[in-house]
């Protein structure tokens, strides 16, 4: 009942993030774009030794990229080695939730079938428990379909 | 505990390695007690801490060995080659233990008490075992064994890998503070801070990068070990000398390089050396010498393996080539002694006669080669048939920075390593030709087809409309054939620090890695092979077929020759045969000059005749082209290089005049064949020396007055001074011997040239001393002068 989550916005969908998942939240700056990717991966950026590969998180779950005018903040984690940004559209609180992880309830949109991992309410708000290693994971087979 | 033990494990895999080239070492020469007491330490080190840490089949196989070497230590037994075989076997068994226990896996059940038995057995064998067996291998290090180890600790990676991150930042930081300093106006007081710091950092940077570093000694450490089971296993002695082990190169390298070094020693003692009755038939030593050498040439390493075996058969290559359908015998018959050592490489060929358990397990020689050429290497043979082969890697010093090429293509910056790239030319370049048919695009160099990619197009990009020409740059990759590539420009070039990207990144296949340049931008690094790939060009390996069919066909019409074009400055065009053409180069007009009716031209130092005479000239700089027959060179200044085509060996026109040979036609023009035979001939005979620069010879060089005041002295006044008579080098008669001994002056006249006898006292001596006063300085520049007439 101890874990932390980190809620965020993400491609207009209420998301709670595992922190021990997560390295720090940025506000993303400029974006070398990686030509020959999809979509969902929105390029590379320097923060400040580190090259981070930010991943547009939206345009994997929804298959549009976000315009470059409206990205706003990512999540860095490193995962298996590399540091990655995942794009999230706000951030808005640290905190513990008091029932835990609760199971998925409801008809579940089928863009967020493949990521939702379960449920985590947090002041009577429902927010969708994600895993940022299941985004990178789910990045790596859209490029290969 | 679990540290304790975690740390044991380490120290004995460590310790293990290093200690494998000891017992070798040690079996060749038993006398060395410094060698036997650092293995019977181990075996006690061991036996120790394990029984502390209870691990009860460490101690016994340590304990065993120990009473062994214990034994040696006192004399009471020897050390032959079974006991040593026995002490390896159970440090290969400790090995084996220490493994599983680090993985954390069951302990592999196997018979230890063979393995003891067998260190006490062999007594009753001891008198069986001739005594020439003792030794197979014998080892020399170059640098220090003896030495004490440095003192070293012991970090985990990780802990480095930050470091370097740390340091990483800290540079960046560093540039940006200094981007900010420079908006401000200049306080010098800040300022000098701020120099203190960033040399503070740069030298922080320097020594992190250090511990990247590692002695090549440890890509040596398996070596002698493997050297001897091997000449063991196949009969062969071999005498193995390692030199250059405290070279450093980057750790991962380290890694990288182990695999093609094992399997290039394995064949080399498998093929390259004979045995000791076939290497006596043929005279040579009955051990084989194979030397591993490693040394540090700019940003690379040299690993060279040499042996003095039997070398590589080329007749056998090819003959194999053509049994296995990959070369038809007519081509063989074309092929260059170096095309057919090439063979080596191609995937399933190999000398041996038979698959032995050492080597042609299949991976072959082209296995090497791409793993070598994966990290940038390079890999050269110097064959001597019957006498030997010598195998040089050249790779680069870490994996981490290589040479490379910063193209914008789409807007965009890419980098592309240098070593991929033959050619850059722009598209407007006469030589280049580019056609498209059927949307393949097809770019002529020189009349060689390339298929040609623009890199916008491979990557899906835009192709931003652009004034300027743009770049074709010739690619090569490690593998498959070169291409043409077309990017907007290529800007720069850079040392880049290559870091690995994200798996989703190289999942594309068209990148090799990424850098972030000073500005802060993250770069792609491009890997050739993969836009191939990526592009589905054809990597038809039959390209050379093909070519070889177009030069037969060519050999069955008129033989062609290559010859430059070229303009001369009385604007007539003409051709000389390309092979003559030592290279083509600009020349500083000024250093052209004329004397005694001959033209000259000073080339490094050295007076090259001009062959067509030309000595002034308008401009800063001429093309020239440089010529040699092997022993003279020659200068052959031209108005411009036009290219290179292919013109018949014997003119169509003979037309001898001059340095004229004929008149051939290419392409419809009528130009002119410069006759090389002339154009020697017409050469002085000797060499040109410059005039007024005879020497100055100082006989006696050994006297303080000679080379203290007056060598000066007339080095000052221009002379060219040499001290001590040339020892076996004939004296020129415009040179001139100065003395001041009395025993040289019949000597001198031998030599055909002036001599100047100088003296101590200011009078002769009689009136017939010709000599001078040394102290008479007209007299002496007189003497000089007149000499010279």
């Amino acid at each position: 009942m101890n874990k932390l989550y980190l809620l965020a916005l993400l491609a207009g969908t209420r998301v709670a993030i595992e922190t021990s998942e997560v390295e720090a939240v940025v506000k993303l700056t400029d974006i070398s774009p990686v030509p020959g990717m999809g979509a969902h991966v929105a390029g590379l950026s320097a923060l400040r030794s580190r090259v981070l590969t930010v991943i547009d998180v939206a345009a994997l779950i929804r298959g549009e990229p976000t315009p470059p005018d409206r990205r706003g903040f990512a999540v860095i984690a490193d995962i298996a080695g590399h540091s990655y940004g995942l794009m999230v559209d706000a951030v808005y609180d640290i905190c513990q939730v008091s029932e835990g992880e609760l199971p998925l309830r409801g008809q579940l949109d089928p863009a967020w079938l493949p990521h939702a991992r379960g449920l985590v309410e947090h002041e009577g708000q429902p927010h969708l428990l994600v895993s940022l290693a299941g985004f990178i994971e789910a990045g790596a087979l859209a490029h290969v379909a | 505990m679990d540290e304790l033990l975690q740390e044991f494990i380490s120290e004995t895999q460590e310790t293990l390695e290093a200690l494998a080239g000891e017992v070798v070492a040690w079996e060749a020469d038993p006398a060395d007690r410094d060698r036997l007491d650092a293995i019977f330490r181990f075996f006690h080190t061991v036996k120790g801490s394990c029984g502390f840490l209870n691990l009860p089949r460490f101690e016994r196989l340590s304990h065993a060995a120990e009473d062994v070497l214990a034994e040696i230590r006192a004399d009471r037994r020897s050390a032959d080659p079974a006991t040593v075989s026995a002490v390896l076997g159970i440090m290969d068994r400790i090995a084996e233990l220490a493994e599983a226990v680090s993985l954390g896996t069951a302990l592999p059940h196997e018979n230890d008490d063979y393995l003891i038995a067998a260190l006490s057995e062999k007594e009753e064998d001891e008198a069986v075992l001739p005594e020439a067996e003792s030794a197979p291998v014998a080892v020399a290090r170059q640098q220090g064994n003896g030495q004490a180890a440095p003192r070293t600790i012991r970090l985990p990676l990780s802990l480095i890998d930050q470091l370097m991150n740390g340091v990483s930042d800290m540079v960046l930081a560093r540039n940006e503070l200094s981007r900010k300093l420079r908006e401000r106006t200049g306080d010098p007081e800040l300022e000098s801070a701020f120099e203190r710091l960033s040399t503070c950092v740069a030298d922080m940077r320097d020594a992190i990068s250090k511990t990247r570093m590692q002695r090549v000694d440890r890509l040596f450490t398996a070596i002698p070990r493997m050297v001897r089971d091997l000449g063991r296993e196949l009969g062969k002695r071999i005498d193995l000398l390692l030199e250059g082990g405290d070279v450093e190169m980057d750790r991962e390298m380290v890694e990288m390089v182990v695999d093609p070094l094992t399997h290039i020693v394995r064949n080399s003692i498998d093929h390259g050396i004979e045995t000791p009755e076939k290497r006596r038939a043929l005279g040579k030593s009955e051990a084989g010498r194979l030397k591993l050498e490693a040394r540090q040439s700019g940003n690379q390493i040299v690993i060279e393996i040499s042996d003095d075996g039997q070398g590589i058969d080329t007749g056998r290559l090819v003959g194999k080539a053509i049994a296995a359908g990959r070369l038809t015998p007519e081509s063989a018959a074309r092929m260059s002694e170096a095309e057919k050592l090439d063979l080596i490489f191609h995937p399933g060929l190999s000398t041996a006669d038979q698959v032995t358990a050492i080597s042609g397990r299949g991976v072959g020689m082209d296995v090497v080669r791409a793993n070598v050429e994966r990290i940038g290497g390079v890999i050269s043979l110097d064959n001597r048939p019957g006498r030997g082969l010598t195998i040089m890697l050249r790779v680069p010093l870490t994996l981490t920075i290589i040479p490379g090429l910063i193209v914008r293509a789409g807007g965009l910056h890419f980098a592309i390593p240098r070593a991929a790239v033959v050619e850059i030319l722009h598209d407007n370049n006469e030589t280049l030709h580019i056609a498209e048919v059927g949307g393949a695009k097809i770019a002529t160099i020189r009349s060689i087809r390339h298929s040609m990619i623009d890199l916008e197009d491979v990557l899906g990009m835009e192709k931003p409309a652009q004034t300027g020409p743009r770049a074709v740059m010739v690619v090569r990759s490690a593998t498959g054939v070169p291409f043409a590539m077309g990017v907007s420009a290529v800007d720069n070039h850079e040392e880049l620090v290559i870091r690995p990207a994200s798996p989703l990144v190289m999942a594309t296949g068209v990148y090799a890695g990424m850098t972030l340049p000073d500005n802060g931008k993250p770069m792609l690094l491009l890997d050739a092979a993969g836009l191939a790939n990526a592009a589905r060009l054809p990597n038809i390996l039959d390209d050379r077929a093909a070519r070889e069919a177009e030069e037969a066909v060519d050999v069955q019409g008129v033989e062609m020759v290559p010859a430059l074009r070229f303009e001369e400055y009385s604007g007539e065009r003409r051709l000389l045969k390309l092979s003559l053409i030592e290279r083509v180069e600009d020349v500083d007009a000024h250093l052209f000059g004329r004397s005694g009716g001959r033209a000259y031209v000073r080339l490094d130092d050295r007076l090259v005749p001009v062959a067509n005479g030309h000595h002034s000239f308008v401009g800063e700089k001429v093309a020239a082209l440089r010529l040699r027959d092997g022993t003279r060179d020659v200068c052959y200044p031209v108005a411009a290089v036009l290219d290179i085509v292919d013109m018949p060996a014997v003119p169509d026109m003979i037309a001898m005049h001059g340095t004229l040979s004929g008149v051939v036609v290419i392409d419809g023009e009528h130009l002119e064949v410069v006759n090389p035979f002339a154009l020697f001939a017409a050469l002085p005979d000797e060499p040109i020396r410059e005039k007024g620069r005879g020497r100055c010879l100082l006989a006696d060089s050994e006297d303080g007055w000679t080379r203290e005041i007056l060598a000066p002295l007339l080095r000052q006044a221009g002379h060219e001074v040499v001290l001590g008579l040339p020892a076996d080098a004939p004296v020129d008669p415009q040179d001139v011997v100065l003395f001041s001994g009395a025993d040289l002056s019949q000597a001198s006249e031998l030599l055909g040239c002036r001599v100047v006898h100088l003296r101590a006292s200011p009078r002769p001596s009689s009136p017939q001393d010709g000599s001078i006063y040394r102290y008479d300085q007209d007299a002496l520049m007189a003497a000089l002068a007149g000499s010279r007439g």
